[in-house]
């Protein structure tokens, strides 16, 4: 499904990521994993076409076409979604409209019916119940005023409207209570199939627990250093990554 | 400091007519401080940023009395409760105030006695303006409100002035709105009209103390008219006053809302302008923290397209004494175009020593962020641009309280801004 081959990016100038290569296939479950600033997020947002960063080279293949030649929004309508870290407040536009407008761009784009606001009702009111949304939520202006936890609880809202082929999701855990995470993190499963991938992007590996990856990466440094199974998650739980970055250097020595 | 415009006749002429019988003394003080004056001038530091030169060489003659359709004009909250003006003349078969509660009194400023004193006393001691004393001066109608004490008017009073010129007219809209001790309202008042005219309303507003008035102030002139207004606000202990200002029409407006907070009471002043072609909007606002604890929330949106230009002017006195003081103040701006312009100033003034203020000023383009996140779920630059820019505007209308109100001025800035084929975005 999507497929990096020594991908490097920058922003202003800087490179932050320095030979990324992926496989992700339909059906799997990835998580890239590692210390703060390693260029994880970055790696996201590539991939969904921030306009920040600059793409320097290698290539990234989604379905078998050039990623890079697709718009940001293309990238969204052909099934790419990123439930961002600290996703964007819009006042004046409310979260039920946002989401029925994103909702009928993708179904322009693969030739479904589009909802007017009466089926579009509907159609939400089963979608928040798999994120125990509020309802007044819908109401609101895009995100604003949503706490922490809130935001992300509308991030997966989208991925459930959306129903995207392959979904990144960047610390998702990050401002969610115990309880919340599990709600999330049930419905992210309830939402993957054998035609859809995930690529989960965390600092801490609580999430792993209820999302469970085939496939754990480290990424630091703008490099993937290790990839394994789920059991290297557990391993990051107990040790941290210092061994990691270590065992790297090492290795790079060598 | 007021400057000669040369040529400029306007005043004169203006005041040339009959006076109005009525409100003699009243009128004949207007008329006193308007002697020898003549429009500012953009040497006026009041007047930098909007040339009234073009106001000058117009002359404007008195407004004929007319009819129009009201029908487009008509919101289903308000059908009971609607007074109607045009060319500021009272509309009485266009009016009707039969839901309105007993015990309010809502009646033409024509059939107000002369008793009413308060008329023209807000901000005794400050300085009139003088399109404030020119329709002092020349007013022949407006609607005078009268709430009594502790009565909660449930149903949105509506005023409506329309006026319809086929050469140019002056019209010189009035309004006085006195709520007494706990007393509260929701008060709509909409200008619209066609052809080219001057509007020069006055609003006088008293809240007494405890009571709450909100206040929707919509402007839609004609696109070759030009609307001065004034309004005077005072707000006694713990009263609260809230005004939202729409300007949308008016080749060139200026709103100067005037507000004085006693003890412990609220007040927003919001507005939005949307400009485009060759308008011109104008605010000057004043807010008077004239005693402790009183708290005023203020934000300003203009949107700017064309060659249009905004101007805004927001001054914030704390008085000394006025410990406790909580005033924010935000003027934000979005330009659509190079040709575009703003001008924003917030002017703090601060007397107190515990007080908490803050005012932040930002023109520019939409949020690079923004929009990325938009197209992130799938849609176009063009869609994300438009929605943003609707709702940058919309933002100012989300807590109309009168929802057909809201609804037909989000049709009205989704047709200003593009957005509408974007779908119902209610």
């Amino acid at each position: 499904m999507l497929s990096i081959k020594n991908l490097t990016a920058s922003i202003n100038g800087t490179p932050v990521l320095k030979g990324i290569d992926l496989e992700i296939k339909a059906g799997e479950i990835h998580a890239i994993m590692g210390p703060n600033g390693s260029g994880k997020s970055t790696l996201g947002k590539v991939l969904v076409g921030h306009p920040a960063y600059e793409v320097t080279g290698g290539e990234v293949l989604y379905e078998g076409r050039n990623l890079f030649d697709m718009a940001a929004d293309e990238r969204a309508r052909a099934g790419l979604f990123m439930g961002f870290q600290h996703p964007i407040e819009v006042p004046g536009v409310s979260n039920a409209a946002f989401l029925r407008l994103a909702y009928n761009k993708k179904a322009e784009a693969e030739g479904r019916d589009e909802l007017d606001p009466l089926e579009f009702d509907d159609f939400i009111h089963e979608k928040i119940k798999l994120v125990a949304m509020k309802e007044e939520f819908l109401d609101r202006s895009l995100n604003e005023g949503f706490s922490g936890g809130e935001k992300k609880r509308n991030e997966i809202l989208q991925m459930a409207v959306l129903e995207p082929k392959l979904a990144i999701l960047d610390e998702l855990d990050s401002g969610l209570d115990i309880d919340a995470l599990r709600v999330l993190g049930d419905a992210v499963n309830k939402l993957q199939r054998p035609d859809r991938a995930l690529l989960i992007i965390t600092h801490f590996p609580r999430i792993l627990e209820t999302i469970q990856p085939q496939f754990v990466h480290v990424l630091s440094g703008g490099r993937i250093l290790k990839s394994a199974g789920k059991e290297l998650a557990i391993e990051l739980e107990d040790r941290g990554y210092d061994w990691v970055l270590e065992e790297a250097a090492a290795g790079g020595a060598r | 400091m007021t400057t000669v415009v040369a040529g400029s006749n306007l005043l004169a002429d203006l005041l040339s007519g009959p006076r109005p019988a009525e409100w003699a003394s009243l009128r004949e003080a207007a008329e006193l401080r308007l002697a020898g004056r003549e429009l500012p001038a953009t040497r006026d530091e009041d007047w930098k940023y909007t040339d009234l030169k073009v106001l000058a060489s117009s002359t404007f003659g008195p407004a004929p009395k007319a009819t129009v359709d009201i029908a487009g004009h008509l919101l289903p909250e308000m059908v009971g409760t609607r007074q109607v003006f045009v060319n500021g003349h009272h509309a009485p078969h266009a009016s009707c105030a039969s839901a309105v509660p007993a015990g309010v009194r809502y009646f033409p400023m024509s059939h107000a006695s002369e008793a009413c004193h308060t008329l023209g006393s807000i901000g005794n001691g400050a300085a009139k303006g003088l399109f404030e004393d020119l329709n002092t001066a020349r007013f022949e109608d407006g609607a005078v409100i009268l709430v009594p004490k502790n009565l909660k008017v449930a149903l949105p009073l509506h005023l409506l002035f329309i006026t319809k010129a086929e050469t140019p007219i002056a019209v010189f809209p009035r309004i006085l709105v006195m709520l007494e001790r706990g007393a509260e309202l929701e008060l709509v008042e909409e200008h619209h009209g066609e052809g080219p005219y001057l509007s020069c309303p006055v609003v006088e507003v008293h809240v007494a103390e405890g009571a709450i008035l909100r206040h929707e102030r919509v402007q839609r002139e004609s696109p070759e008219a030009y609307h001065l207004g004034t309004l005077k606000a005072e707000v006694g202990r713990g009263g609260q006053y809230h005004s939202r200002t729409l300007s949308f029409g008016a080749r060139l407006s200026r709103q100067q809302p005037w507000v004085r907070l006693a003890e412990g009471a609220e007040a927003s002043l919001d507005g939005l302008a949307l400009l485009e072609g060759a308008q011109v909007a104008d605010t000057h606002s004043f807010l008077h923290h004239a005693e402790p604890g009183a708290s005023s929330h203020q934000l300003h949106k203009c949107i700017v397209d064309g060659k249009a230009r905004a101007i805004f002017n927001g001054r914030i006195l704390v008085a000394q004494g006025a410990q406790g003081t909580d005033a924010q103040q935000q003027s934000r701006n979005l330009l659509l175009s190079e040709a575009a312009r703003v001008d924003t100033k917030p002017q703090l003034e601060i007397y107190a020593d515990d007080v908490k203020c803050s005012h932040g000023a930002a023109v520019g383009q939409l949020d690079p962020e923004e929009l990325f996140y938009l197209q992130s779920r799938g849609m176009n630059a063009d869609d994300a641009r438009n929605l943003l820019t609707y709702g940058f505007a919309a933002d100012v209308l989300t807590h109309i309280p009168v929802a057909s109100l809201r609804r037909a001025l989000r049709q009205l800035v989704m047709a200003r801004t593009q957005a509408t084929s974007l779908g119902d975005l209610g």
